[in-house]
């Protein structure tokens, strides 16, 4: 399954217009402003729902427009992801009409942007919700064990803040620790092994894009045993009471990205963090295809500016042998030729892709 | 907004699950323009569930006597007791024909979110009827993170319950049943392999 096509209205500053997209890497190139990125953006609001920048999805709606809408077509089936966002706040996201289901149905997607640095520099809990959603990408069967992990969690939290407020008994609490620490095995089992999956192609494309050293570590606070993890609770049960929340469990545990030996969120440079977020990008797409799974839609904003020719050479070559990958760049020299690598350009000027079919006014109304 | 009557209406059948406003607006003027005998003939349905149904005093199921059909009936094995959490929930166990013990309703299950406690369901009632010569208990309730504490909750208190009336068997359906899955949506083929292929709890 890949994307065929991306179709907006009334979305950002670009101009109603439908871009076929290549099976292999789309250079979106054009001067700042030209409106590269907001198509990025809108590949992903369409496959998501959602934007990956900061802000409200009102900032989505282009001036003077009633909503913001985007369809993509999928190929080879021919499926139409439709997503859509008015001024009233109202939003859909369909496939060929129908509501969402699994995640199954629409191609997976990974995005290189300045929004998504917090991934590499932001608090513990941006790691873990990323990181426990690559293991259901990696695994599907395992796609729940975050949710699972969370409500007992809710569960447990509410009847330690009940028993703390003499509104309930402590009656049923040990059966709660039971459930919480059956529920965190085969989480931080998942953890652990998708840190593992990822830890040599990290230090390698990490080296590759020139950051040498670089590591992703994930040290659970407790071992994926359910008797341990059941006597940690109990042991924390007094602290936990008096302050009515859950103080161990891998909730808070931390994958870390290092380099040098330190943690890169206290200690890199903007330049490394952007290298540290590239190279964990690529090394998850090259995890997903050893593990036999569909190579993610790459979105990747700008990466280009800060590599040398020979680095941008080994980008592209890396990126070649398999799925898609769009990318934007201010020059079309800045994506190299690299050897097998089909690149088709797009040139967008003043949020126009040239070339892409316009939307007349009547399909505009259709809408 | 309406009359008296019609917003009382209205407000009585937004209290059920799943109407809001609107839906219950619709009802509430589909029953006005309604035969007189429809919508009475509704009254006394409501009126006689009421008057007439209430929960079996054995095991809490919906009965029209003090006893349940299948707690009357003398071929049913009683030492064999499957805990379900609501009515809705024997159902597809008996659709299944494989199961010839008795029930047990605790009519619903531990989530503290929603301020239910052990208190709130019929775990006292279930351990004073263990303790008065049953063999297995079968947990049947939801593979959810609510049913599956509940499971747990019972089989530890059936385990420390366990020196007076000696040796019951505790065991959880197969997990033949898809994760998170209500037991009222089960087909009959899964919930009877569920069923056949029961584990004993530790
Ligand atoms: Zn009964």
């Amino acid at each position: 399954m890949h994307l065929a096509a991306v179709e907006s209205r009334g979305f950002r500053n670009l101009a109603d217009a439908r871009v076929a997209v290549g099976a292999g890497i789309t250079l979106l190139h054009g001067p700042n402003g030209a409106g590269k990125t907001n198509l990025l953006e809108a590949v992903y609001f369409g496959l998501v729902g959602r934007s990956f920048r900061a802000g409200n999805d009102r900032d989505l709606i282009a001036y003077e427009q009633p909503a913001a809408r985007v369809e993509l077509e999928l190929a080879p089936q021919g499926a139409v992801l439709l997503a859509a966002t008015d001024r009233r706040g109202e939003r859909r996201h369909l496939l060929d009409g129908r509501p969402l289901g699994s995640s199954e149905s629409r191609p997976l997607v990974s995005v290189f942007h300045p929004d998504r640095m917090e991934l590499v520099k932001g608090p513990p809990a941006k790691r873990r919700a990323h990181f426990d959603r690559l293991v259901g990408a990696l695994w599907p069967a395992r796609a729940d064990l975050r949710t699972r992990y969370g409500r007992t969690l809710a569960q447990r939290n509410a009847l330690v803040g009940r028993i703390a407020a003499a509104l309930a008994s402590p009656a049923s609490l040990a059966t709660w620790d039971d459930r919480l620490a059956a529920e965190a095995v085969p989480l931080i089992e998942s953890r652990a092994e998708v840190v593992e999956a990822l830890s040599a192609p990290v230090t390698e494309l990490g080296a590759a894009l020139g950051l040498e050293g670089m590591e992703i570590r994930y040290r659970p606070r407790v071992p994926p045993e359910r008797e341990r993890i059941g006597s940690g609770l109990a042991e924390r049960r007094e602290h936990d009471l008096g302050r009515a929340y859950t103080s161990f469990g891998p909730q808070l545990d931390e994958v870390e990205l290092r380099f040098g030996g330190r943690a890169l969120k206290r200690f890199g440079s903007q330049g490394q963090h952007r290298i540290a977020l590239l190279a964990l990008l690529l090394a998850e797409r090259r995890a997903l295809i050893a593990a036999g799974r569909p190579s993610p839609l790459m979105l990747l904003d700008d990466v280009m500016s800060e590599l040398d020719p020979a680095r941008r050479e080994m980008l592209v070559a890396a990126l070649a042998d398999a799925g898609q990958v769009m990318l934007t760049a201010t020059e079309r020299e800045q994506v190299p030729a690299a050897a097998g690598a089909e690149v088709s350009a797009v040139a967008i000027r003043d949020g126009r892709p040239l070339g892409a079919a316009g939307l007349g006014a009547a399909d505009r109304d259709a809408a | 907004m309406y009359a008296g009557p019609i917003s009382r209406l209205i407000g009585e059948l937004s209290k059920l699950p799943g109407i809001g406003q609107r839906t219950a607006q619709r009802l509430a003027f589909h029953i006005l323009r309604a035969d007189d005998d429809d919508a009475l003939a509704l009254a006394e349905a409501i009126r006689e569930v009421k008057e007439k149904v209430g929960l079996c005093e054995v095991c809490f199921n919906l009965s029209e006597g003090p006893r349940c059909r299948i707690c009357e009936d003398e071929r049913r094995d009683r030492s064999l007791i499957c805990v379900v959490e609501e009515p809705a929930d024997v159902i597809p166990i008996e659709r299944t024909g494989e199961y010839r013990g008795v029930y047990h309703v605790l009519g619903g299950a531990l989530s503290p979110i929603d301020g239910i406690d052990p208190e709130d369901l019929k775990i006292a009632e279930l351990l004073e009827r263990v303790d008065s010569g049953v063999s297995e208990v079968v947990l049947a309730t939801n593979p959810t993170t609510t049913g599956e504490a509940t499971a747990l909750h019972i089989a530890a208190s059936l385990r420390d319950r366990a020196g007076a009336n000696g040796a019951v068997t505790v065991t959880r359906l197969a997990s033949g049943l898809p994760v998170g899955a209500d037991l009222e949506h089960a087909d009959e083929v899964t919930l009877g392999k569920a069923l056949a292929g029961r584990r004993a709890l530790g």
